[in-house]
């Protein structure tokens, strides 16, 4: 077959990705990263190295050195945590890491709770779904998985949600927001419906979408909706929810980026 | 009885071109598919009102295949594919489906009738064979499923198609957390199971009723790394991990062909040259001209051995050239008209070369899938073709080193993440057992574990 040479390929193509690496390895970045205290240390890397042994065991040790189940999740769990996002948003590791960490995060927040009375203070409550009529839930997986990694009490309705469950558990859940995923320009329309109904109960609170199909035009076209093109904007929304009060007009200068 | 593939089709890559395949088909009106010429394949989705009733349904259809057809001989082009993607209401009801089919091809008749446009009708059925929390492969709505295609062959569909599900329970999960044995194990083996079943069913059906059983494609899993994957930028997934899952699924969507489909393969399975070279069926591919649905790091490069050339779907509804249906079949067409010219002046080996290069240090997975690269993954698949499981790990591996050797030419440049983690499953994969049976019983009790909806009855198991 005819081939190129090897000088020749720069004008036909970029890799950008390969010309833009970072020069610090995710491990190195991840090291300056990690909280110093002898105890927090270990618990934090294993749950960067997404090892839920190595979090379990970590968890033991300090708590047989005197600290406090509960405060764990926040000082060693979360921050870990932290580190792993951190590293995500800046494009340093991927996210089958991030999956991991939150996996070996989750497992060590239960085993936690099994070592003390007191009930952990989740950051808020997030009823997620993906639209009725469609069963495309790998981005809402994601955006599931990134919000409680962030420390957020997420109820999953799953695929295929009709809307009337969306209102149920909105009703029941009190959450601090919903968010809704879509990748078929059939079933987005769903949004409006639920908008609709929610606002005609009187509740009003931001209704994250995102998924495929899903623009920014369209979630404008209805009062609640709030557009986030990534996974981690969900939790971008989140955290501006909790630090900055839920005004969509408000998260909609925030987050509508088009 | 599926008989598997132990040999290649071609004796060398070389020897692989697009319009042309080992084993043309014949389908629809006056067409024959991969016999020294390439076709448009135009697909498209009704506007989301139409599905609200089967009569809208059916006027939405009629619309877009008379304004397919007017296009097609407004420019004088001499063959067509129209290919009809179920929306789930066709599907789940089958009459439905039926209906639209019908439709269609009574003004396919027509064009065929009077300007002697050579056309097929390819209806692809929806895998729905689910039901809200989990997959139901097996269940109840497998007669509806074999109903749809039942009822759209007795009415007008020329090929039988569709994007099969089975394994996707265990690779959404294990895709997600870089599980290479899950990779393996959901699109290899449980995918190829399920494969083995439907296609010798849906080969039965068109048996029956005079048309062809076209092929799958692994949409459900390589594409979801594919898109996981997504641009050089995007930080989702490697796009060697995508090229991984890639090779294997072709291991899974041969199955089809040994089931007794006999091509054209589906435009969405990028796995379909690595087909090609075992089989030597026809196959659609989508490129360029698929950039109305998505975007890949492969425009140019699939299109270096392909006999049906797609857009993959395009919403219906107005442009300045007309309805997208109009102007994507278009672009179709003149591609076509490009290839079939360099195969009529014998310069078709240099323009599928110049197709291939343009694309193939874009990027991993466009490296892997160029026709001599894709040829090789063909040989790792047929040296175990009786065995699902290690056909599949040969692929895998055969993939890796591929790249490996890229890397060592100095042309396939990866990034460190990328070369991570190509090592990683590199050496999952090496640490893999041999032995069909004991990857099996320990893949089963791992995955029922961790995968709240993986149902080994969905497999028989
Ligand atoms: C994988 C896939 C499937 C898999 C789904 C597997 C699964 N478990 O999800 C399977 C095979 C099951 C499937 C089935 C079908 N599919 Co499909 N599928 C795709 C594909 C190839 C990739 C989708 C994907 O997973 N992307 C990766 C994920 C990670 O992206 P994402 O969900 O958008 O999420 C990202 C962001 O959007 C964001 N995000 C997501 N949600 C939210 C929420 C918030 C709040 C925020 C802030 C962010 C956010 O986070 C993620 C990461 O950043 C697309 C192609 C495409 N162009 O998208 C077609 C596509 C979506 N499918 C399509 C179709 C038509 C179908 C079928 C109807 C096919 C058929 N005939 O059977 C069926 C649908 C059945 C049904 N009723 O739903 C069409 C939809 C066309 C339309 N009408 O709009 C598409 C666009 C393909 C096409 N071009 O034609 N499909």
């Amino acid at each position: 077959m005819l081939d190129l040479k090897l000088e020749d390929i720069d004008g036909i193509l970029v890799r950008y990705n390969v010309a833009l690496e970072k020069e610090m390895t995710p491990d190195e970045a991840a090291e300056e990263l990690y909280p110093k205290d002898e105890q927090i240390y270990p618990i934090a890397k294993a749950i960067y190295e997404g090892e839920e042994d190595d979090v379990i065991d970590g968890l033991k040790a300090a708590i047989d050195a005197g600290k406090d189940p509960i405060a764990l999740i926040n000082e060693a769990l979360m921050t870990g945590m932290g580190v792993v996002s951190k590293l995500y948003d800046d494009g340093i590791i991927f996210l089958p890491n991030v999956m991991m960490s939150a996996d070996a995060m989750l497992d060590g927040i239960e085993f936690c709770k099994t070592q003390t009375t007191e009930v952990p203070e989740p950051r808020g409550k997030i009823v997620c779904h993906v639209a009725e009529g469609d069963v495309h839930d790998i981005g809402k997986n994601i955006v599931a998985a990134l919000l409680r990694a962030s420390g957020y009490e997420v109820v999953d309705l799953g695929r295929d949600c009709p809307v009337d469950e969306v209102i149920e558990a909105v009703e029941k859940e009190k959450p601090l927001m919903v968010t809704g995923t879509a990748l078929m320009t059939t079933t987005m329309y769903a949004f409006k419906e639920i908008n609709d109904k929610l606002l005609e109960k009187g509740i009003k609170l931001p209704f994250a979408c995102g998924g495929g199909a899903v623009n920014q035009d369209f979630v404008s076209q209805y009062d609640l909706g709030v557009y986030g093109e990534e996974a981690s904007d969900a939790v971008k929304i989140a955290n501006f929810i909790v630090g900055g009060g839920d005004d969509i007009e408000k998260l909609r200068e925030e987050f509508h980026k088009h | 009885m599926v008989k598997k593939y132990t040999s290649m089709a071609y004796a060398k890559a070389d020897d692989m071109l697009f319009g042309n395949c080992k084993f043309p088909v014949k389908a629809g009106l006056g067409l024959e598919i991969g016999a020294g010429y390439a076709t448009p394949e135009l697909n498209y989705a009704p506007r989301p009102q139409a599905g609200k009733s089967k009569e809208k349904l059916v006027k939405e259809y009629e619309r877009i295949t008379t304004d397919a057809m007017a296009r097609m001989v407004q420019i004088g082009a001499p063959s067509v594919v129209l290919e009809t993607e179920h929306v789930e209401q066709m599907s789940n009801n089958p009459e439905w489906g039926g209906a639209v089919a019908h439709a269609q091809k009574t003004i396919m008749e027509e064009y065929h009738d009077e300007y002697g446009i050579k056309c097929a009708l390819r209806h692809t059925i929806g895998d729905i064979r689910e039901d809200r929390d989990y997959l139901q492969l097996r269940g109840d709505k497998y007669s509806v499923f074999m109903e749809a295609f039942e009822q759209c062959a007795q009415n007008g569909a020329d090929l039988l198609s569709v994007e099969s599900m089975g394994g996707k329970e265990v690779f959404d999960y294990s895709i997600l957390r870089n599980d290479t044995a899950g990779i393996l194990f959901g699109i290899g083996v449980l995918g190829s199971m399920d494969m083995e079943m439907i296609w010798s069913d849906i080969a039965d059906v068109a048996k029956k009723n005079g048309v062809v059983a076209a092929g799958d494609t692994d949409c459900a899993q390589a594409n979801t790394a594919m898109f996981i994957a997504g641009g050089l930028l995007d930080k989702n997934l490697a796009h060697t991990t995508a090229i991984v899952a890639r090779s294997i699924a072709a291991g899974r969507s041969l199955c089809a062909y040994e089931a007794g489909a006999t091509g054209p393969g589906k435009d969405c399975g990028y796995e379909n040259t690595i087909i090609k070279s075992i089989s030597g069926v026809p196959i659609s591919q989508e490129g360029k001209t698929s950039t109305c649905a998505h975007s890949d790091v492969m425009g140019n490069l699939t299109m270096q051995c392909c006999d049906l050339w797609s857009n993959e779907s395009v919403e219906y509804h107005g442009e300045f050239g007309g309805t997208t249906v109009q102007c994507w079949v278009e672009t179709l067409a003149y591609d076509c008209s490009m290839m079939n010219t360099s195969l009529k002046l014998g310069k078709a080996k240099d323009l599928r070369d110049i197709l291939t290069l343009s694309d193939k240090y874009r990027d991993p997975q466009g490296y892997v899938l160029a026709y001599d690269n894709a040829y090789r993954v063909g040989q790792a698949i047929v040296k175990d073709g009786e065995d699902n499981y290690l056909r599949a790990k040969n692929a895998a591996i055969e993939c890796c080193n591929i790249v490996g050797e890229g890397v060592a030419s100095g042309k396939l440049k990866l990034t460190r993440f990328e070369t991570n983690a190509l090592a990683k499953v590199k050496a999952d994969l090496e640490g893999l057992t041999d032995d069909s049976d004991k990857f099996m019983s320990d893949c089963l009790t791992k995955y029922k574990e961790e995968v709240a909806v993986f149902r080994t009855e969905n497999y028989g198991l």
